[in-house]
């Protein structure tokens, strides 16, 4: 159980896919505008992610290896539409804002890459916890880059006032910046960094680095 | 091989004579709001140096004082009715994530001055940067001659930046009022568009990052005269372009040697 219980905790920061693994990183950008979304983007990726990999898992010695690709993605693209349609029923302005990033999740690299590198070798229970633990990192990162982007952009934090603006007689200036794309790129970039400082592991070998550093060692 | 480490050579040399080529159009700007621009320029040094000095703490460096061009330069660009805070926001994101986890000064591939410049407009709609001021222009020009005979900006940069800018005008119906477009664009573009990091490093280069820069300016201007605005946000563009432009050149040149020595 214990090893079992890894495979959910593991992915959460050390083994993050967003911040390790550098994947869904289109999504997470696109999303965060506001926490809501990310929110709710989190679930349908979460959800998406454990019945992918379950089904993928179950029926995984029966799959032939030249089409295997074909069959997980045509899987994937199947619960992405079901999740698609509940939110278009059941929660209809959410599923606006997020316009077609739900139905991307098809090729969100996330879903695929656990869908081959675990489901694919591995019985359905820890797969599920695979996709679980995963899409639970994934969550956390859109969920911490999600709310700086709302409060410091909006004030708000899943809509309601935290810092009044100072157009409503408050003192706080929204920044800008903070609902544009590229901050959450440098949000995501200083988390890894954040994250790499901690866990020195992470780090990647440079591919370049200068002379003289060489020599210092 | 290598010519003998002088201090112009080093990256303090260069420091110093930005700091240098800086020092009129800075007081020419500080003549005009006397009160403001220091206040400003003290809130910028002060930004500057607290993240240069942690930096060095925390990586265990000797403090540079590199930042001392890009508090120059912020404090030439800002209006002088900027809100301190609204400042040293923009300048500590700009010197941290376009220098200072590079590795510092010379490290990076874009001009700290212009990011701070860009996320000072991105992030508060309300700001304008200073329009270029003839008076500023005609005090760039010793600095810029000072600059051009070290070798720090390039010529080449300069003609294809003007030149960009006056195809692109004379194209469009708005005409060429030549002296108003030198004095709005010459500060920016000595000192934002040829920043030597930032700026394209070989010949051939030069003359397409210039050229780019030059265009873009116009396509970011609204209006006959180019903004403040415009030559940052050209700069910026066209600095991410930099490396790929210098990459294909180096791969054009080598693919002739090879021919020529098969």
């Amino acid at each position: 159980m214990a090893s079992n219980l890894r495979h959910v905790t593991s992915p959460l920061i050390e083994n993050n896919p967003v911040t390790l693994q550098i994947l869904g990183i289109c999504s997470a950008l696109a999303v965060t505008t506001s926490l809501s979304t990310a929110l709710v983007m989190s679930l349908a990726l979460t959800s998406v992610l454990c019945l992918a990999s379950a089904t993928v898992s179950l029926i995984r010695n029966h799959i032939p290896n030249v089409i295997r690709l074909i069959v997980q993605i045509i899987i994937i693209a199947s619960l992405v539409i079901v999740i698609d349609e509940l939110l278009q029923a059941y929660a209809f302005e959410i599923s606006r804002q997020l316009s077609i990033f739900v139905g991307l999740i098809v090729t969100n690299c996330l879903v695929m890459g656990r869908a081959e590198a675990f489901a694919m070798r591995n019985p359905v229970w820890p797969s599920v916890l695979d996709g679980l633990g995963n899409g639970l990192g994934y969550s956390l990162v859109l969920i911490i880059v999600g709310s700086i982007r709302e409060l410091l952009g909006a004030g708000t934090l899943l809509g309601y006032t935290i810092l009044t603006p100072a157009s409503d007689g408050g003192w706080f200036v929204p920044l800008g910046l903070m609902q544009l794309a590229p901050s959450a790129f440098f949000i995501i970039g200083l988390l890894v960094w954040a994250i790499r400082t901690h866990w020195v592991g992470q780090v990647e070998t440079p591919k370049f680095s200068l002379i003289q550093q060489r020599s210092r060692g | 091989m290598n010519p003998a480490p002088s201090i112009w050579t080093s990256v303090t040399g260069v420091t110093l004579a930005q700091t240098v080529a800086l020092v009129a159009p800075s007081v020419v700007t500080a003549l005009a709001n006397p009160t403001s621009y220091a206040v400003l320029l003290l809130t910028a040094l002060l930004t500057v140096w607290f993240w240069e000095g942690l930096f060095a703490v925390l990586r265990k460096r000797k403090p540079g004082v590199h930042g001392i061009t890009t508090a120059l330069i912020i404090a030439v660009l800002a209006p002088p009715d900027l809100v301190l805070w609204q400042l040293a926001i923009a300048l500590s994101l700009g010197v941290v994530l376009a220098e200072l986890v590079f590795g510092g000064r010379g490290f990076g591939f874009l001009s700290p001055a212009v990011v701070a410049a860009s996320l000072l407009v991105f992030s508060f709609p309300e700001v304008t940067l200073a329009p270029g001021k003839v008076n500023v222009a005609l005090a760039t020009i010793p600095g810029a001659l000072l600059l051009l005979f070290l070798g720090l900006i390039s010529w080449r940069i300069l003609v294809g930046a003007a030149v960009g800018t006056g195809v692109l005008l004379m194209l469009s119906a708005d005409g060429l009022n030549a002296p108003a477009i030198a004095a709005a664009m010459t500060f920016c573009l000595v000192f934002v568009v040829c920043d030597p990091t930032a700026a394209s490093a070989t010949n051939p280069g030069r003359w397409f990052y210039g050229l780019l820069t030059g265009g873009l300016i116009i396509l970011f201007s609204d209006g006959p005269v180019p903004t403040t605005e415009g030559v940052v946000f050209a700069a910026l563009i066209a600095s991410i372009f930099a490396p790929l432009i210098d990459h294909l050149v180096v791969l054009v040149q080598a693919r002739r040697w090879k021919t020529a020595h098969a």
